[in-house]
């Protein structure tokens, strides 16, 4: 402290003496002295300005850290902060550490509370999301990221708006999915058999043509689609899952429920190798196909119909 | 045992009389897998699928041994030549 002090003191004082047009020039000086003006509150606190120390250097850290004191006893002393527009702004305005938030809209109604390990990101996701719903933001960092800790946390808020209001944050009922990012819940591959030990009464290629032809986008891949076991196979369904569209997959290299389905479809489909994509009952072709026309921006087109 | 290079080399060029092919053994030399680039005329008036079934078919007896071919081009000779124009004026810009 002692330090700081005799750091600032100087600095001050050089401030303090541009107020007075001493050896400035008449013009410049008061100019300077009005930009100095505002600084001149530095004369009360003149670590927090002056001294860029790492740890006072953003007073944004000094505020999380008093909210994370109050913001964890109780929700209604926390700090509201308001949300900026930009999107790069707001990891200036929040931390990124874990913790509790709560999400207020313009007429300060509480519309959400919930917990992360990254209160930023989360806050730019529901800005970019929900913007209307997301004004301001109150946050409780909570320094151990435990999961217990966090849920701990997001408990006692809860309880206290509910206390307030009885009433859950809109956003918390039960079905209201506004502000939980789903993940898209990736299909289960298809199988095309019961399973080996059972008896077809319909060929597999009967079964195949039934497939590709009832379903518009088919996908036979080595792997599951949500572990492909070859960089290929991984590749088309990167490419199916980034253009978005509703696709079944298969798995070739499944022998207990697709038995025999390489060899069966490399005949069918006249095409030697594995991924094969089907679209209306037509290959398509592979993976190289694929990504020529992804890359071309064909697939648009060939899913429309 | 492998493919070898040339041996894509000569099977394509036999039977789509490309006038470029370049034949890339990627898997290190032990020839199982191989990226193939092909301009031939007769690709002309022929969708990317028959294509690759053209170049799939030409390879057909190295394919037994072949894990993983990627054909990276299909091209037609007059599609070539655009390709390479238009390359070269990005190169230029």
């Amino acid at each position: 402290m002692a330090t700081m002090l005799s750091f600032t003191s100087p600095t001050t004082r050089a401030a303090h003496s541009s107020l007075l047009p001493l050896n400035f020039p008449a013009q410049t000086a008061p100019k300077l002295a009005f930009h100095r003006i505002p600084n001149s509150s530095s004369l009360i606190f003149p670590p927090i300005s002056l001294r860029p120390l790492p740890k006072f250097r953003a007073d944004k850290v000094r505020r999380h850290q008093s909210v994370v004191v109050s913001a964890l006893s109780k929700l209604s002393e926390a700090a509201s902060v308001a949300v900026p527009p930009e999107t790069d702004a707001i990891s200036d305005v929040f931390p990124s550490s874990s913790g509790v938030y709560a999400v207020y809209d313009g007429s300060d109604e509480l519309q959400f509370i919930g917990i992360s390990r990254n209160i930023a990101a989360s806050v730019a996701v529901h800005r970019k999301s929900v913007p209307q719903l997301c004004s301001s933001v109150k946050i409780g960092v909570v320094d151990d990221p435990d999961r217990a800790a966090l849920t701990q946390a997001w408990k006692t808020w809860m309880e206290e708006h509910i206390a307030a209001t009885g009433k859950v944050p809109l956003g918390n009922e039960s079905g209201n999915n506004t502000w939980v990012r789903q993940p898209p819940r990736k299909k289960a591959d298809l199988r095309l058999t019961p399973g080996r030990q059972m008896k077809l009464t319909v060929s597999l290629e009967d079964l195949i043509d039934r497939l590709v032809k009832e379903t518009k986008v088919v996908a036979f891949i080595k792997g599951s689609r949500s572990a492909p076991q070859c960089g290929f196979s991984q590749r088309v369904v990167g490419i199916l899952e980034s253009v978005g569209v509703d696709y079944e997959s298969v798995d070739v290299l499944d022998e207990q429920y697709n038995p025999g389905l390489r060899e069966t479809l490399k005949k069918y489909s006249n095409w030697p190798t594995f991924p094969q994509i089907f679209v209306n009952g037509e290959l398509v072709g592979g993976c190289d196909i694929l990504s020529s026309m992804y890359e071309k921006g064909e697939l648009a087109d060939l899913f429309k119909n | 045992m492998g493919v070898s290079k040339e041996q894509v080399e000569s099977s394509l060029t036999a039977k789509l009389s490309p006038s470029h092919l370049e034949v890339v053994d990627v898997s290190a030399g032990c020839g199982a897998k191989f990226t193939v680039e092909i301009v031939s005329e007769q690709f002309e008036g022929k969708r990317l699928l028959e294509r690759h079934r053209m170049v799939n078919a030409a390879l057909a007896e190295e394919l037994k041994e072949i894990h993983a071919l990627s054909i990276t081009k299909a091209v037609t000779p007059s599609q070539w030549e655009q390709q390479q124009a238009s390359e070269k004026t990005q190169a230029a810009a």
